[in-house]
């Protein structure tokens, strides 16, 4: 089964970044074919609001090629894991420029789920949905609206699952590797 | 009181987009009230150094920034974002967030393509959250559902359906210039559906047909490129 890493670490962010080693070496080892896909290394412009991978292309962005291969990826993924520095409560930009050019995997049309208008599956299957936040200590308002924030994603891309951890920088590799274990388990387990 | 007010507009359509035209008509309503204004897209200036700089400076320049964006995936654009970052952390790097020196205010302008505007409250607490961490006033947070029956046109010119919009944004603008926050009237006023819910989706679902026709994509809007 395939596991698709968002890694949206910056530059130099060396907390993330082992993060990313310890998660991509954990999901290995669970049998997940794993990948991980350093965002700021990819060539990707921001999405342009058109909404061309609606109505233009369905399904695909039509202006950008490193968008349509992301799409894909995250199409044939089983889990897709959000790694990133917690920015006020949120995505990093580096993963946010990936996630923007992901609404084509979604219909444009309307439909309403838990009594709120979401947009409509376009695909039978989709990945269940695990994040891992990084920050510098704890920040219970910070971490509340980042739970809320992959809630929400979890909902938006139809996740069959979705688990939410924190890790905090300088923390070792074995409280690491203890914190994907339990975002792989609660994923898997609500599948 | 505030002397100098800055629109930044987050949507990537610039001045095409609705969060141009909402955040556009309040610095107009400041703007009547004394108060010199500019605007600035945030994308384009992000391309380069020479425009990131412009933006950060422009950021300093002003003791009111107006915040204005789509919301994209539950949550703020990542240009939105970026310059978030690069504003917090100069702010940071001068010792104005160690200092707690509350010298600017911040209002944020959400729009979404959801009917409903609760859709924007985690943007909205985002962009609470970089104001508290980078020593900013919040001035408040404005949300809008249904925002693609406005689709960047200017509110003036929006009809009745804008009409509550309009009035938001004048009390805010009120509030504003006096030096107060965003009164919780004019928060709720946002927030009031342009149309109800059905109303939103039907048109909207007919929408989607008719821009894809367009393209002679209509026929194939439920396709799956990558399996099933």
């Amino acid at each position: 089964m395939r596991a698709l890493i968002l890694n949206g670490a910056a530059e130099g962010d060396a907390a993330v970044e082992f993060a990313g080693e310890v998660l991509s070496g954990e999901l290995s080892g669970m049998g997940w074919d794993t990948e991980m896909v350093r965002l700021r290394e990819l060539q990707l412009a921001p999405c342009a609001g058109d909404f061309w991978c609606w109505v233009r292309t369905p399904g695909m962005c039509f202006v950008d090629a490193n968008a349509r291969t992301l799409t894909e990826k995250v199409v044939r993924a089983r889990l897709l894991v959000l790694l990133t520095r917690m920015t006020f409560g949120g995505y990093s930009s580096e993963l946010k420029r990936g996630l923007d050019h992901l609404i084509g995997v979604m219909l444009p049309h309307f439909t309403k789920i838990g009594g709120e208008v979401r947009h409509e599956k376009r695909y039978e299957r989709y990945p269940s949905l695990a994040a891992l936040g990084v920050l510098r200590h704890l920040d219970q308002e910070s971490e509340r609206i980042f739970r809320t924030l992959v809630e929400r994603n979890a909902i938006n891309l139809h996740s069959p699952a979705h688990a939410v951890r924190f890790a905090y920088d300088l923390e070792g590799q074995d409280v690491l590797r203890e914190c994907v274990h339990g975002l792989v388990a609660k994923a898997e387990v609500e599948r | 009181m505030i002397e100098r007010a800055l629109l930044l507009v987050g949507s990537p359509k610039g001045p095409k987009s609705t969060s141009d035209a909402l955040g556009g008509y309040l610095l107009a309503r400041l703007a009547e009230r004394g108060i010199e204004t500019e605007t600035l897209m945030i994308t384009p200036l992000l391309a380069s150094e020479e425009g990131t700089q412009r933006l950060c400076t422009a950021a300093d320049w002003a003791d009111l920034l107006v915040l204005a964006f789509p919301l994209y995936f539950d949550t703020l654009p990542a240009p939105v974002i970026r310059f978030m970052e690069l504003f917090h952390a100069e702010r940071a790097a001068d010792g104005r967030v160690q200092a707690r020196s509350n010298e600017q205010r911040l209002v944020a302008i959400v729009n979404c393509g959801f009917p409903e505007a609760r859709h924007c409250d985690t943007a909205l607490a985002i962009t609470r959250r970089f104001a508290v961490e980078s020593s900013i006033e919040r001035a408040g947070g404005l949300a809008l559902g249904g925002g693609g029956a406005i689709g960047g046109k200017r509110l003036e010119a929006a009809g009745g359906m804008a009409r509550a919009a309009r009035r938001s944004l004048d009390i805010a603008a009120d509030a504003l210039a006096a030096g107060k926050s965003v009164p919780d009237e004019a928060l709720r006023l946002m927030a009031k559906p342009l149309m109800p819910a059905w109303l939103y989706s039907t048109v909207g679902n007919l929408g989607w047909w008719w821009q894809a026709r367009r393209w002679r994509a209509h026929r194939m809007l439920r396709r799956r490129p990558f399996g099933d």
